[in-house]
């Protein structure tokens, strides 16, 4: 786990450096314009010279002044203090300035996770709500009318780009039907208080057609993967023993199979509440969603390269965070892994 | 040498013994032989190739993919006047019809006038009535021009002119109408204070009348128009910002000749010139398309321009001589002029966007200029023509009854056009291949790494098991898309050529997706290791790499199809997700994801829904299909499976 992070924060320093961006050049330069009228009649050698002392000054500053790229490496992260014997890396909370926004890094991408984290999550439990029950019922009645139908429509779902999705549902919904906005997150020129009934309402109407889109783009993949590890776990012998036994249907299938089914399910749901943050951001941005995948396009668009590996790192972060979140679930689920343990 | 030869005999022996059987003659013994009741003995393999193409609509998915595989990929060979950068500014937006050229049966026998200058033409007919034809919808509009006005329906009309979004025609009182679109000063009265940017239609027209008799040409521009009296006075209105020397115009008198070309309007003033009010513009003038210009006044020689018609970049005109001459700028893949024979000449020129045809004395018909839609394709029966009407991208040819003899040119658009006017069917298809072979080469490269870290990892076990996978797990805790983005953002921002960005994003998308199949290739592997035959190779000697590539992979190879063909799909969906969001390939070069591109915001999904129906169709359906074989094909080889049957 640690040896993942180190690498991965290698990989986040790499990336760091790959954005054609160096701060203390332009910093440097911003210094220069703006003590235009100082430096007036200064001949250029001596303009020249000035930069060169602002230049090396921001250098040491944010620590490239060296041309090795470990130690930098190392006070990037915050581990080996800097030309002036102190240490601001991230381990210190230093992310970062943006430079499109003017704002600290941390400022900026607070308002963003928020709507990013909300919507994620209602949208997990939404197609939570939804696919788990439609995949149990799917798997008992295998094979039926309605299965076949659902098995069609579940393919339909996951072989579709989510953005094909996004543009006929915003045709349905928006152009044909006209119940929501198409894109945005409040009605123009309304300032609500937050957290009141009228700002939910206004809320909710802006949140609701990409809630129905995420959701329903994620139907198809969980629905088919409930059904098949409820018709593996259907099919074990226990179960067939436990209906031999006379246990009732429900019990059978909601407390026999589906005890069994959850293992790759809760593997397939934590994976896919991973996944399903890197592709908010197709929805966010068709949808103009304020949040941290428009962030990204933002900000890769001006190059703005702190913002951009912060929100790599919260990615990152993220899926890291689900993989341990899948390592502990396995014991709660189940028992065998704890005994182990 | 020898060792290639023997690596591709293997290979072949695979590939013999997957499709046909190691026990072909033994199994074909059995059943030859009614009298002994033995069981049919099937290989794995034939096994599942049976039950594979029993599932009708498998057969169906791959017959799909292969027809689109098929399409894109030897469609472009089609396609020899395509390129990527087509734009056509009088074509945006043309919903999908092939009604181009189809002259209303009223019409064909009767016609009078043709004129066309966007992407609906108007006829008029010897009997007074105006026809529309063409793609008649007016952008987002609203407004169709077939929707002709009750009172031009009801006058007997002598002239029709057509522009872009309105139409022109005078009946035979000499009264003036207009239709269409007319907000930015097509025709209609408009303050002048308040629009400085419209020329107003003059106010005898407006409420009066004028002298039909006396008419000798009336012309359409962008959003202008014009009528050309015989004694040489003209009226002139339309909108002011696409026509950048219209005001040099107004101040003028006398004119012998005017048309609109992209940008600007031309007249003839003295004979000696073309008159566009600035300096510089149109003074060289050339013999023939392709022959090198020389300056007017050399080229005139004393002769007198007598008559002019224009494309939207280059102008022909008409010397008191009888022949033509050629100024302004001309496409390199221009048709040049045909030859004349001897002591022929043109009887009428008439002008499209970018072509030309000419009637001459013997009664030929010729067409030059522009031919990248086929303006230019004369049928090769055309005989009898005493006419010729010329509309955009069209050519009309009628006899002297007034009877229909020949058309030809653009057709339509069968899937419409986009924002940039290039014809969406060809982008569909040369898209088509870029996704294709974007999705290809990713899974190739994501599929040769899987196999070699899964095997790798899945056979030796132990210290390199544990570094592979946690090479494994890395590369899978990398958040796919947001990565991706990053990648081909860094990428987009440094100066290498196009090819080697689409080959590097090929690569990222490779790189980034193998951690699936070496999983699975690993889990394979370690349970296909515990088989006797891989303890008998051992024990035969035989080296730990060969067993690993050599004996186990190949019995492995069915999951590695299985996703193989998953993970296409997957690839191709990413590489439209990446260039739909602008970061993947980019306009102008085609795919099915930038495509899309366009198709962000209400307008363009409401009002031109074939920018975006046509592309999501091809999309979702190579999709379905390629998931459903892959679906299809790891149920046939799951053993497992029949028993759900």
């Amino acid at each position: 786990m640690l040896l993942v992070l180190l690498i991965l924060s290698i990989l986040m320093f790499l990336i760091y450096n790959l954005i054609p961006n160096n701060r203390a050049y332009t910093d440097a330069r911003n210094d220069m314009n703006s003590m235009k009228s100082a430096l007036k009649g200064k001949s250029e050698a001596e303009k020249e010279a000035f930069f060169q002392q602002r230049y090396e000054e921001y250098q040491r500053q944010y620590g490239t002044d060296t041309k090795n790229q470990v130690v930098r490496y190392l006070r990037w992260i915050g581990l080996y203090p800097n030309y002036y014997g102190r240490f601001s890396g991230l381990l210190q909370g230093n992310f970062g300035y943006s430079y499109e926004l003017k704002d600290e890094v941390l400022n900026v991408i607070k308002e963003p996770m928020k709507n990013t984290i909300f919507i994620n999550v209602f949208a997990t439990i939404l197609a939570l709500g939804i696919t788990i029950p439609l995949g149990i019922k799917l798997a008992v009645k295998k094979g039926t009318k309605l299965d076949q139908t659902v098995q069609v429509l579940t393919l339909l779902g996951y072989s579709l780009p989510a953005f094909v999705i996004c543009i006929v549902f915003i045709w349905i919904f928006c152009s044909q039907l006209g119940w929501f906005p198409p894109s945005g997150m409040k009605t123009p020129g309304t300032n609500y208080t937050p957290w009141t009934w009228i700002w939910f309402k206004d809320r909710m109407k802006y949140m609701a057609l990409p809630l129905i889109t995420m959701t329903f783009c994620s139907l198809g993949g969980m629905t088919r993967y409930v059904r098949a590890s409820m018709i593996d776990a259907l099919s074990m012998d226990c179960i067939r023993t436990a209906r031999a036994k006379g246990v009732k249907e429900k019990v059978v299938v909601y407390s026999h199979a589906w005890r069994n089914a959850l293992i790759p399910i809760v593997t397939l749901v934590v994976g896919w509440f991973l996944g399903i943050f890197g592709g908010s951001l197709m929805f966010e941005n068709i949808f103009g969603i304020n949040g941290m995948g428009k962030l990204m396009i933002q900000s890769l668009r001006t190059a703005d390269s702190d913002v951009i590996v912060l929100l790599q790192m919260f990615y990152v972060f993220v899926s890291l965070i689900g993989n341990l979140i899948i390592d502990l679930v396995y014991g709660l689920v189940d028992p065998r892994v704890r005994v182990s343990a | 040498m020898n060792k290639k030869k023997g690596f591709f005999a293997t290979l072949g022996a695979w590939f013999k013994r997957a499709f046909f059987g190691g026990s072909n003659t033994m199994a074909q013994e059995i059943e030859h032989d009614p009298t002994q009741d033995y069981e049919e003995i099937v290989t794995p393999i034939k096994q599942i190739v049976r039950s594979f193409f029993e599932r009708r609509i498998a057969v169906i998915a791959i017959c799909v993919v292969i027809a689109m595989f098929l399409l894109t990929f030897i469609g472009p060979l089609f396609m020899p006047k395509y390129y990527d950068s087509y734009t056509e500014v009088t074509q945006k937006n043309v919903p999908p019809t092939m009604s181009m050229l189809s002259v209303p049966a009223k019409l064909k026998n009767d016609i009078k006038m043709i004129d066309s200058f966007g992407s609906f033409t108007v006829g008029l007919s010897n009997a007074g009535d105006v026809y529309v034809w063409g793609a008649t919808q007016l952008g987002t509009t609203g407004l169709d021009m077939k929707d002709i006005p009750q009172e031009i329906r009801d006058a007997k009309i002598e002239y029709v002119a057509a522009g872009i979004d309105h139409a022109v025609a005078i009946d035979e009182n000499g009264k003036v109408y207009c239709w269409g679109y007319g907000k930015l000063g097509q025709f209609g009265y408009f303050d002048p204070g308040e629009n400085p940017n419209i020329l107003v239609e003059p106010d005898e027209l407006l409420n009066g009348t004028i002298d039909v008799a006396n008419i000798k040409k009336v012309t359409c521009g962008y959003q202008c128009s014009a009528i050309l009296m015989n004694d040489g006075s003209f009226y002139l209105w339309g909108n002011k910002n696409v026509y950048q020397n219209i005001e040099n115009f107004t101040s003028l008198e006398k004119i012998q000749d005017i048309d609109f070309a992209l940008n600007f309007v031309v007249g003839i003033t003295d004979g000696n010139s073309i008159y566009t009010g600035k300096r510089g513009l149109y003074d060289q003038y050339r013999a023939n398309i392709g022959e090198k210009a020389i300056p007017a006044k050399q080229f005139l020689d004393g002769r007198k321009i007598v008559a002019l018609s224009t494309t939207s970049s280059n102008v022909c005109g008409e010397l008191d001589d009888g022949t033509l001459f050629f100024t302004g700028d001309f496409a390199s893949n221009s048709v040049p002029m045909p030859a004349l024979h001897e002591g022929e000449r043109f009887v009428s020129i008439c002008s499209g966007t970018y072509h030309y045809t000419g009637l001459t004395t013997e009664g030929r018909v010729l067409s030059w200029g522009g031919n990248i839609l086929n303006q230019c394709e004369l049928p090769k029966d055309l005989s009898g023509a005493s006419r010729i009407y010329a509309g955009a991208f069209q050519s009309y040819a009628v006899n002297d009854n007034g009877e229909l003899v020949g058309k030809w040119g653009l057709k339509g658009y069968l899937f419409g056009t986009d924002t940039y006017g290039a014809n969406i069917f060809h982008r569909i298809i040369q898209g088509g291949k870029m996704t294709m072979t974007i999705g290809a080469v990713a899974v190739i490269i994501s599929t040769i790494i899987g196999i070699i870290i899964g095997c790798l990892s899945g056979y030796f076990g132990g210290k390199v098991d544990l570094l592979l996978m946690r090479l494994t797990e890395i590369v899978s805790a990398i958040p796919f898309l947001p990565f991706a983005l990053i990648l081909s953002a860094i990428m987009a921002q440094s100066d290498i050529s196009e090819n080697k960005k689409i080959f590097i994003l090929m690569v990222i998308l490779g790189v980034l997706t193998w951690p699936g199949l070496a999983r699975m290739v690993r889990g394979q592997v370690l349970a296909a290791r515990e088989n006797e035959y891989v303890t008998a190779a051992k024990a035969m000697g035989v080296k730990e790499g060969v067993i690993a590539f050599k004996h186990i992979l190949p019995n492995i190879i069915s999951i590695i199809l299985v996703s193989l063909t998953l993970d296409f799909a997957g690839c191709m969906l990413t590489e439209s997700s990446l260039s739909y969001l602008g970061f993947g390939v980019t306009y102008p070069r085609p795919t099915w994801g930038n495509m899309l591109n366009g198709a962000n915001n209400l307008t363009i999904i409401k009002n031109f829904w074939w920018q975006w129906v046509f592309t999501s169709i091809f999309l979702a359906i190579t999709c379905i299909c390629i998931n459903i074989v892959g679906d299809t094909l790891r149920d046939v080889m799951d053993p497992k499976s029949d028993r759900d049957k």
